[in-house]
């Protein structure tokens, strides 16, 4: 029974020893933790969708992405969009706060409204309304309220909804390769917001 | 493939040798494809397409889920089940911290939740798609008929500790909840077969469509049949069985506020025991192989609407369940049942979820010499309202909420059952939260109204010297009082990096008028002939105590591609008889639950499409049971060359020819040990 039980334990150890190595080939992963890939479709978005020219200062302003609550990226979203270039734009990320830093969602060309927010998705809307702001969020029903994309991980995989109309009332351009990925949401027509 | 039918040891461990070496061959096989970068892997080189190909791994998902709770729950997501290897409910359940799962014999499992262990216990709740599972007939589970197609599962949630004041009496030490994909999520065909040392056989098929552009559906049908295993003496025992089962699932989702869900099941089951049963004629107890049935079906339909600042639930299901034991009891179940639900938002910060039950169970009963229920038939009508109000302070970083369930049964009236519980983010990566909890365990029917013949003392012996046979029998009594506990509950949470987190939980339980036997006046009795004296037991209420313990559960993800879970708990007991109790048991404050329970997990994805899992498990001795303690080590290995094709070969208790996990209680089956077995199998989806 021991020397078995020490066969296998070579044998686990040979496993584990290999394995780390071998983990980093990003080519063909198959898994990965899911805010990596969130993380990957942030940048995505942002390749793929068109800011008004008056939404930044300067043609090399950078893209400010705010993530509203509880981070759950960590670190890897700061990670991802480091020296990372969009034409002349590279990144900023941004954490911010419901309640102090209200003001400072306008100035995000990408806001992230992480889970915990789920009380605040209305009013989150109505502070961007009419800004270009590209609101991102996760929660059930958040492109339906008036939200322009929402995450959803369908058999294991990452896949998002997009409010079109939405998206066109914040002025922004969605690429068909986008669109032609993700499941359009209509907002109800004769849904009656009420006023933030 | 390594697949045979013999159960002696010689093959498996051959089987086991093959298994090693395909490690071993695997392993290797990454030396050449090693890389040295351990960064994070550059998805923005990555299209959407590919991204949308990644599959997402389970520990972010599971800490998203756990990080909002107030109690100590644990997810087992559809991933780790088909990364365990494991082919039913209670042995993916072994992978719960600090829940304890024995398997008695190849058809019968103990599983309980911090402690009071055992074949029938009632302290723990466990639902399939929001349809209750337990049986009132002694207030626990038939896990051997709680199953459903693996493959359809999204996620078990696992709650230890009270949940009575969402889900009713009986959640006392614990709630699992089975929860199944929706039909939009399996729309796909998946054909499974499998075959084993011990599970011979067994297969599976799926079926998923959408009829029109809002309804999805799908349909399964599912087989197994597992060869018996051995007593503990080594010789081939008789405790194997096989289940039928099939079922469907559809979604109606229109544009809009409204959705609804169908789904049934239909199945039937035959099992195998040895069972020794007692007898008023020489030689007064018989040991003989047995044989049951199982049978039954199920229906449910739930209606859901959601708005913008509410959403409402209603759900009706009809559950009959069949057994058919003529040698010991048979039952025939219907259960009907209606919950009502509606939550809504009050201002900002306060989230209502108020709700109304009707559960109308008709039992009917077949009994034998050995169990006999009265009345024979009986129908029990409960009721039940509960509510709870969530409240979010401090930026949504303090989370308080309070509720209770009220209850009124047949037996025991009105129950009440409150909670209070409070989640502090310390951090956006760490939480503490801390719960008070009441919760009752009513009473079953069994505890009002069974008679059991648990044994005979022969005539003219020195505990027995009657000319008559003295028949030890247990009863019911309409006195029987529900079980109370109050519990104390303390937990820490913390995602201290984005690949590591950590889970601990402690609690203090205190236990009130728990169930013993107490002696009552013997009677002599004329019928069945021959005479006899009687000697009864009767159910009261006169045991209590405290337990307390913690469990401890970390993720770490120490690459990308390899991942350690590990898990320990500790279990104290300290449970005694009242004063005024004469139960003549001895006094048991340990319990039948180990004390020391660990796992550690390793998940590696290999190149090629490989994947390997390895568990090493230790339970701890169980004194009262005289069961020693165990080590148990499986392992999984599995290839996904192109996505619709799955092989895997799994090895179950790997390090010993065989271990005995538990020991019957009250119906006297014989116990069986846990052998070494292999389990390879295909899956194909398109």
């Amino acid at each position: 029974m021991l020397r078995r039980l020490g066969i296998l334990m070579v044998a686990l150890s040979v496993s584990l020893s290999w394995a780390p190595e071998a983990s980093a080939q990003a080519s063909d992963s198959s898994d990965s933790s899911e805010y990596l890939i969130k993380a990957g479709f942030i940048f995505n978005f942002a390749k793929f969708v068109e800011w008004p020219t008056t939404a930044f200062a300067q043609p090399d302003s950078p893209i400010v992405i705010g993530i509203l609550g509880m981070d759950p990226f960590g670190t890897i979203i700061d990670q991802i969009v480091q020296n990372k270039k969009i034409g002349a734009r590279g990144f900023v990320v941004k954490r911010l706060k419901w309640g102090n830093d209200l003001k400072d969602l306008r100035d995000c060309k990408i806001l992230f409204v992480s889970a915990s927010e789920k009380t605040h998705i209305d009013e989150v809307v109505q502070i961007v309304k009419g800004q270009p702001v590209l609101t991102v969020g996760e929660t059930p029903g958040f492109a339906e309220r008036g939200g322009i994309i929402r995450f959803t991980v369908e058999d294991n995989r990452v896949r998002f909804e997009v409010n079109v109309d939405a998206a066109h009332l914040a002025e922004l351009t969605i690429s068909s390769r986008l669109l032609t990925l993700a499941r359009i949401i209509q907002q109800p027509a004769a849904e009656v917001r009420k006023p933030g | 493939m390594l697949f045979n039918r013999n159960h002696n040891t010689g093959p498996a461990m051959g089987a086991g040798r093959i298994l090693l070496a395909s490690f071993l061959a695997v392993c290797l096989t990454t030396t050449t494809e090693a890389q040295t970068s351990r960064s994070v892997p550059d998805v923005t080189a990555m299209s959407m397409e590919d991204l949308m190909n990644m599959q997402v791994t389970s520990v972010s998902k599971r800490t998203q889920k756990v990080a909002d709770a107030a109690a100590a729950i644990f997810v087992i997501t559809q991933e780790d089940i088909r990364r365990s290897g494991a082919t039913s409910i209670p042995e993916a359940l072994r992978m719960v911290p600090g829940l304890q799962v024995a398997r008695i014999d190849e058809n019968k499992w103990a599983i309980g939740s911090r402690g009071f262990n055992g074949r029938f216990d009632n302290k723990l709740l466990v639902l399939i798609d929001g349809r209750s599972v337990y049986t009132p007939l002694f207030s626990g589970v038939y896990w051997n008929v709680q199953d459903v197609m693996l493959e359809d599962v999204d996620r078990i949630e696992v709650i230890r500790g009270p949940g009575a004041t969402l889900w009713g009496a009986n959640a006392v030490d614990g709630v699992i909840n089975v929860i199944s994909k929706k039909a939009k999520s399996t729309q796909s065909t998946v054909v499974t077969a499998g075959a084993g040392t011990e599970e011979r056989a067994a297969g599976g098929v799926r079926y998923g469509s959408k009829l029109g552009n809002n309804t999805y559906y799908r349909a399964y049908a599912k087989y197994f049949d597992w060869g018996p295993s051995a007593y503990p003496s080594g010789m081939t025992a008789h405790d194997g069985w096989d289940a039928l089962r099939g079922g469907f699932r559809a979604d109606w989702t229109p544009a809009g506020a409204n959705s609804l869900t169908l789904q049934g099941d239909l199945y039937r089951s035959r099992f195998d025991e040895t069972l020794t049963v007692a007898s008023l004629s020489a030689p007064y107890s018989n040991t003989f192989p047995n044989d049951g049935k199982y049978s039954g079906g199920n229906i449910l339909g739930r209606w859901n609407h959601a708005s913008e600042r509410s959403s409402m639930s209603l759900q009706m299901y009809y559950d009959n369940t069949t057994i058919t034991d003529p040698s010991l009891f048979g039952d025939h179940q219907n259960i009907l049942d209606i919950d009502f639900q509606h939550g809504f938002h009050v201002g900002d910060s306060q989230q209502f979820v108020w709700g109304l039950g009707y559960r109308s169970i008709r039992d009917k009963n077949d009994p034998s010499f050995t169990v006999s229920l009265q009345p024979n038939q009986v129908t029990l009508n409960q009721f039940s309202t509960f509510l709870q109000d969530e409240i979010s302070l401090v930026d949504n970083r303090l989370q308080i909420t309070l509720g209770s369930k009220f209850e009124r049964n047949k037996f025991t009236g009105f129950e009440a059952e409150p909670n209070a519980r409070l989640l502090w983010n310390l951090t956006p990566n760490q939480s503490i939260w801390t719960a008070v909890s009441r919760a009752v365990r009513t009473p079953a029917l069994t505890e009002e109204g069974l008679r059991l013949n648990s044994a005979v003392i022969p005539p003219g012996t020195p505990s027995n010297p009657s000319p008559l046979p003295a028949v030890v029998a247990v009863f019911g009594s309409q006195q029987f009082n529900s079980e109370d506990l109050l519990a104390y509950e303390l937990g820490y949470r913390v995602q201290a990096t984005s690949n590591l987190s950590l889970d601990i939980a402690t609690f203090y339980n205190n236990y009130s008028n728990l169930r013993t036997a107490e002696p009552g006046t013997p009677f002599v009795e004329g019928s069945p002939a021959p005479t006899d004296i009687v000697i009864p037991f009767v159910a009261a209420n006169k045991m209590s105590g405290g337990t307390y313990g913690v469990e401890l559960f970390a993720d770490w993800k120490v690459v990308p591609k390899w991942r350690l879970a590990g898990s320990y708990s500790y279990l104290q007991m300290d449970i005694h008889k009242n004063a005024d109790s004469q139960d003549p048991t001895p006094d048991n404050p340990n319990g039948s639950s180990p004390r020391h329970q660990w796992y550690l997990r390793s998940s590696v994805d290999l190149p090629k499409h490989f994947e390997q899992d390895t568990t090493l498990r230790f339970v701890d001795h169980v004194s009262s049971l005289n069961l020693p303690n165990y080590y148990s080590l499986d392992a999984h290995l599995g290839w996904r060359p192109i996505t619709s094709l799955e092989l895997s070969i799994g090895g179950q208790n790997l390090l010993d020819n065989r271990h005995l996990e538990f020991m019957p209680d009250f119906v006297n089956t014989s116990p069986t040990v846990v052998k070494r077995s292999i389990f390879g199998s295909i899956t194909v989806k398109f």
